[in-house]
């Protein structure tokens, strides 16, 4: 049986390793295709991580979850504003964006949580928050 | 009324800025207990009395009299608090 290695990135947002890309090199900006999270690419260790250039700025929680929506074909509603008014204040207080309705603050719990990532939106409609929104 | 409405909130949830907007814009005084920003013992105790109340721990929580709501909801606060 040959075993094929898949080269994999790390991301430190979703924690998620996906499918590094034939090409790709160092200090290439690419976007986790699982949380939609913009990183650079670095090489630690043997294994492929990305960091977050702009971590903890307004500007990295608007893109991720612009980018995210994006992905998954969300859509945002009138809560929009505030709710991204709720991660900064969690960043600020708690040092991370994570999301503005929960008590936990754990890397599951980041922007889009990881229950966002496993479906909720598909079942209910919408995340917990009501940041994401199924397209009707 | 006999005793003040009061809001369990925390301090980055829109729902729960609405709900004291709400209150503040219809002049009902209230306690509001910010349950992120209190410290871990008594965080502790605060989320326990939560979810008795409640069975769960989401917000904002409004105690009025004997109502207990759960989430912003206009329709729900006007008629607890006869507006």
């Amino acid at each position: 049986m040959t075993v094929h290695e898949v080269t994999r990135v790390y991301c430190p947002v979703c924690q998620a390793k996906f499918r590094f890309s034939e090409g790709w090199k160092a200090g290439d900006i690419v976007v986790c295709p699982v949380c939609g999270q913009k990183l650079r690419l670095e090489m630690q260790g043997n294994e492929w991580v990305g960091a977050r250039p702009e971590k903890g700025q307004e500007k990295e929680i608007r893109e991720r979850v612009d980018e995210y929506a994006r992905i998954k074909g969300y859509v945002f509603n009138d809560m929009k504003e505030e709710l991204l008014e709720g991660l900064l204040g969690k960043n600020r207080r708690f040092g991370d964006f994570y999301c503005p309705c929960r008590m936990e603050h754990v890397p599951e719990f980041m922007c889009p949580c990881r229950p966002t990532r496993s479906g909720d939106v598909e079942r209910d409609g919408k995340c917990y928050c009501g940041l994401f929104w199924k397209k009707k | 009324m006999a005793t003040k409405p009061k809001v369990y909130a925390l301090s980055t949830c829109p729902y729960c800025k609405r709900t004291r907007r709400f209150l503040d814009e219809h002049k009902i005084a209230y306690d509001v207990v910010e349950v992120d920003l209190l410290d871990d013992a008594e965080q502790d105790k605060v989320l326990e009395e939560v979810e008795k109340l409640t069975n769960r721990r989401s917000f904002p929580v409004v105690i009025i009299g004997p109502t207990i709501i759960v989430g912003h909801d206009e329709e729900k606060l006007k008629k607890a608090l006869k507006l």
